[in-house]
Parts: C-alpha cells; sequence; structure tokens
C-alpha cells in the first residue's frame, strides 16, 4: 500500500497532470480547427459582448427559462459545480500540499464549508444518478459514458471525504482518493467532463449566434 | 493521638505518590501546536523518545538543527529549543513552522520508508 500511495503522488501525479493540461491544450486547438473548417465564416460572428452576455445571464441561478422549468435541477447543478471548483482548489487538505512540496500557500475554506460543500456534492451526485435512472426522456438518451463520468467525478468526492473522517485505515482511504481524483483529471479532456474546458467557449458561441444572427436570447 | 498522626502520615505520602506523576514533566505524546494560534487539525502523534528509539536516531540535530548563517546546520543541535523559535508561523521568503514540520516529518518517513506519509496517521 505505501509503494502504491508514493506511486500515486510521484510519477503518477506527474503523469495526471501532464494528461490533463496537455491533453486540454490538443483538444482546444483541433477543436478551434474544426470550427474554423467546418463553420469559418461564422467565427467572424462571435462577439464579446453577446457571448459574456450569454454567459453570465447562465450563471445566474433561476434565470435561464430551462432552469426555471426545472428548479431540481437548477439547484443540483449549480451546487455541484460550486463545490467541484471550490473544494479541489481551496481544500486546506490539497494547499498543505502544494506548501510542501512547492512551498507556496493561499487562503483556505473553514474545514466546516468543505465539509458541506463535499457533502452537496455527494448528494448531487445521487440526484444526478437518481434523475438518470427514473426520468424517461432522460434514460433515453442517456449513454454509458453519462453512468462513467458521474462515477469518475462521485468517486475523488466520496473517498476525500471518507479520508477526512477517518473512516477506515488512512493511508489506503488516502491512495484511493489520490488516484481516482487522477482518474478524474485525466478523463476531462477526453470524456464529456470537457465541457469544462469548451464550456465557456460554446456558450459564448450560441451567445454569439443568437445575439449577432438571429437577435433573440438563448437563455 | 499518635496513631491519628500515622494515619494521616500514610494518607499524605499516598497523596503525594499518586500525585507525583502528574507533577513531574509527562513523556512528550505529541508535537506541541500552541504556536499556531487556532490549530484546524488535532495535534500530530509522536512520542518523542519512543519514536527516536524505534527509527534509531540517536543524533538531536537530525531534527534538532542549529542556524549556520542562515543554513540548517545539524552539527550544532539545539534540542528543546521550539522550532518556532527559528520557524515563525509566516516566515515570509523562508521556512514557515508548518512546513518546516511537514518537511521534517514527513520528508524523512518519505525517504527511510517508514512512518505516517498521511494527514490522518499523524493528525488523528
Ligand atoms: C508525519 C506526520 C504528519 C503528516 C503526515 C501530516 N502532518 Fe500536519 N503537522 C504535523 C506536525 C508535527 C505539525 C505541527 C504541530 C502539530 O500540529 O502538532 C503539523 C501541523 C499542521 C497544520 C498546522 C497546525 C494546525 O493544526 O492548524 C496543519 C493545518 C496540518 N498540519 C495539516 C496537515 C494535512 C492537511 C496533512 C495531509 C495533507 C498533514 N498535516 C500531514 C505532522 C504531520
Ligand atoms: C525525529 C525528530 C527529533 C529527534 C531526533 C529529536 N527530537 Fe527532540 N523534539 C522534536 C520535536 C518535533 C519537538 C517539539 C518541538 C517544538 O515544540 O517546537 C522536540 C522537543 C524536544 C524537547 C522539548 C520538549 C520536552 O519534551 O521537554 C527536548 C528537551 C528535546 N526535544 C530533546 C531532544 C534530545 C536531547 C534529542 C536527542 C537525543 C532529541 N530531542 C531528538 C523532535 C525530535
Ligand atoms: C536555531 C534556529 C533553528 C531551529 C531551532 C530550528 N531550525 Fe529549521 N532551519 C533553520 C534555518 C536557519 C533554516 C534555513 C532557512 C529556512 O529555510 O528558513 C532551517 C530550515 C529548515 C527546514 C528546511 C530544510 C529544507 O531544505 O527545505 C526544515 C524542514 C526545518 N528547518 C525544520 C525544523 C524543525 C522541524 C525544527 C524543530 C525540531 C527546526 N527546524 C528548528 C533554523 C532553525
Ligand atoms: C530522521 C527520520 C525521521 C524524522 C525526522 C521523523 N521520523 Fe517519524 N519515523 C521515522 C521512522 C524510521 C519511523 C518508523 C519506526 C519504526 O520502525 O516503527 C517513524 C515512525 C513514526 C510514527 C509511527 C510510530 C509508531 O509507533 O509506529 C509516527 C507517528 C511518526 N514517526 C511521527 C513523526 C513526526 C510527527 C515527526 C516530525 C516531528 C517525525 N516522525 C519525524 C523516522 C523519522
Amino acid at each position: 500500500m505505501r509503494e502504491l500511495y508514493e506511486f500515486a503522488v510521484g510519477p503518477m501525479a506527474w503523469a495526471a497532470f501532464g494528461v490533463f493540461l496537455i491533453g486540454s491544450v490538443i483538444r482546444l486547438i483541433s477543436m478551434y480547427s474544426l470550427a474554423r473548417k467546418k463553420d469559418g465564416p461564422f467565427l467572424s460572428y462571435m462577439s464579446w459582448r453577446f457571448g459574456l452576455r450569454s454567459i453570465l445571464n447562465w450563471l445566474i441561478p433561476f434565470n435561464a427559462q430551462g432552469w426555471k422549468e426545472n428548479p431540481l435541477v437548477c439547484v443540483t447543478t449549480f451546487v455541484f459545480h460550486l463545490g467541484l471548483i471550490l473544494v479541489p482548489l481551496f481544500l486546506l487538505g490539497h494547499v498543505v500540499l502544494w506548501d510542501q512540496y512547492w512551498g507556496f500557500s493561499y487562503p483556505t475554506l473553514p474545514e466546516q464549508a468543505a465539509d458541506i460543500f463535499t457533502i452537496a456534492v455527494i448528494v448531487a451526485c445521487l440526484v444526478f444518478a437518481w434523475r438518470r435512472a427514473t426520468n424517461r426522456t432522460l434514460r433515453f438518451v442517456t449513454t454509458g459514458q453519462d453512468w462513467l463520468v458521474l462515477l469518475i467525478a462521485f468517486l475523488p468526492f466520496l473517498t476525500g471525504f471518507l479520508a477526512s473522517q477517518h473512516v477506515g485505515p488512512p493511508l489506503v482511504m488516502t491512495t484511493l482518493h489520490v488516484l481516482s481524483g487522477e482518474l478524474m483529471l485525466m478523463a476531462i479532456p477526453f470524456t464529456r467532463l470537457s465541457h469544462m474546458i469548451f464550456g465557456l467557449f460554446s456558450r459564448a458561441y450560441m451567445g454569439s449566434e443568437f445575439g449577432g444572427v438571429r437577435h433573440a436570447k438563448d437563455w | 493521638m499518635r496513631r491519628v498522626n500515622v494515619v494521616a502520615a500514610a494518607l499524605l505520602l499516598a497523596g503525594l505518590v499518586w500525585a507525583l506523576p502528574a507533577l513531574s514533566q509527562e513523556d512528550m505524546k505529541t508535537v506541541p501546536n500552541a504556536a499556531f494560534g487556532t490549530p484546524q487539525r488535532s495535534a500530530a502523534v509522536f512520542q518523542h523518545d519512543l519514536h527516536n528509539e524505534k527509527a534509531k536516531l540517536d543524533d538531536c540535530g537530525a531534527c534538532h538543527h542549529g542556524d549556520d548563517g542562515g543554513k540548517p546546520d545539524p552539527a550544532s543541535p539545539t534540542p528543546g529549543q521550539p522550532c518556532a523559535e527559528c520557524h515563525p508561523v509566516d516566515a515570509k521568503g523562508k521556512t514557515p513552522l508548518m512546513r518546516a514540520f511537514h518537511r521534517q516529518c514527513v520528508g524523512c518517513h518519505h525517504d527511510s520508508g517508514k512512518g505516517p506519509l498521511t494527514c490522518g496517521e499523524c493528525h488523528t
């Protein structure tokens, strides 16, 4: 177990960050050249104003029509993404590692807030799974990858929470946590999780089309 | 009267024997964390003498190093001097207290292939 842990925080960590960063850059470049080839003229319609307007409007809870129609999805989605971004970046346990290995640190979430966000993400994953399993329309469009991606996002939070609450042997739980986090990092460029890289661009693209071409709102 | 005195003396003695271990300095079981003000974690488990016996650390300077013109100096040990005296909690451009502990403790456990590595093994 000790060897596996050392491997996970050593070579594997380099590999995971490398795959994530390089993979993301490659995906961005290839997506851009694809857009130029297929939809070249439209790129000139890309507008900061309409793009940002759309992004901003989608960032306000219950503002977009889709959010209004489905309050549960709206709340779950916002809470889920907030936790998904805040907890990994601002958790004390993570910043302590930056400090130990790289010698820098920055402000962190209070431990209780981090616990609450973590539980919220775990619950949100369960809500998503429950909807996928029970909602007929959603079940129809759900693929195996949707389940896989949900599991990949769920595991680091579950194992991290258990490790932080000292459930099970710390070394085993922490190893599982690190490995599942690395799995998620590496999955981002190559699965549906890539909306983390593309999300803002595709929103801006939609916003520009609706704002500049159709003269309509896209939220 | 005499018997009462004997009983009183015996009681006093028993009381002393009971209180003595508490009066004498207790062995260190955790690394003191008072310097951090409001610690976020439980104090790290560390039975000083037992630890160093098990880890075969006779050289106090392995941990209690001295200061050689801004460099850590294991050759002039400073046992008993709190790390915080040379490593303040906020030490810009130098090794702050938390990093000093983590690098020293986890660093050696990593290098020697023995001893705890993850948060929950030290901050129980
Ligand atoms: C080998 C033992 C060891 C490991 C592993 C370890 N620590 Fe520590 N840590 C210490 C010692 C020793 C101190 C300083 C005094 C104390 O807390 O008892 C300390 C101090 C701290 C402090 C500052 C004091 C406080 O409580 O606010 C924080 C925060 C902390 N550790 C968090 C962590 C986190 C998070 C991890 C895992 C990423 C971790 N530590 C892993 C030994 C360890
Ligand atoms: C593995 C590292 C390590 C080694 C080796 C070590 N110490 Fe310590 N010692 C510590 C730490 C950590 C503290 C707590 C420091 C603090 O409070 O900032 C401490 C505290 C002390 C204290 C003050 C606390 C008390 O219990 O009264 C004394 C005295 C002391 N050490 C003596 C020694 C002597 C003598 C040796 C060599 C035989 C030695 N130490 C070797 C880590 C070590
Ligand atoms: C007499 C002063 C003094 C005391 C006491 C002292 N240190 Fe240091 N230590 C230094 C100096 C000077 C440096 C080098 C400058 C710096 O990094 O802050 C240093 C550096 C370090 C480093 C960084 C080494 C590296 O290469 O990254 C660690 C870790 C460390 N000390 C841990 C400790 C621990 C743990 C204690 C208590 C057991 C302790 N020190 C007690 C003076 C001291
Ligand atoms: C110079 C090397 C070295 C340093 C520095 C060191 N350790 Fe260790 N530690 C060891 C070794 C080796 C072991 C394994 C001992 C054994 O064989 O059980 C160990 C074991 C431990 C254990 C498990 C003890 C047990 O009974 O199984 C704890 C807890 C621990 N260390 C805490 C600390 C803390 C806290 C610090 C920093 C203040 C520290 N160590 C600094 C070498 C070191």
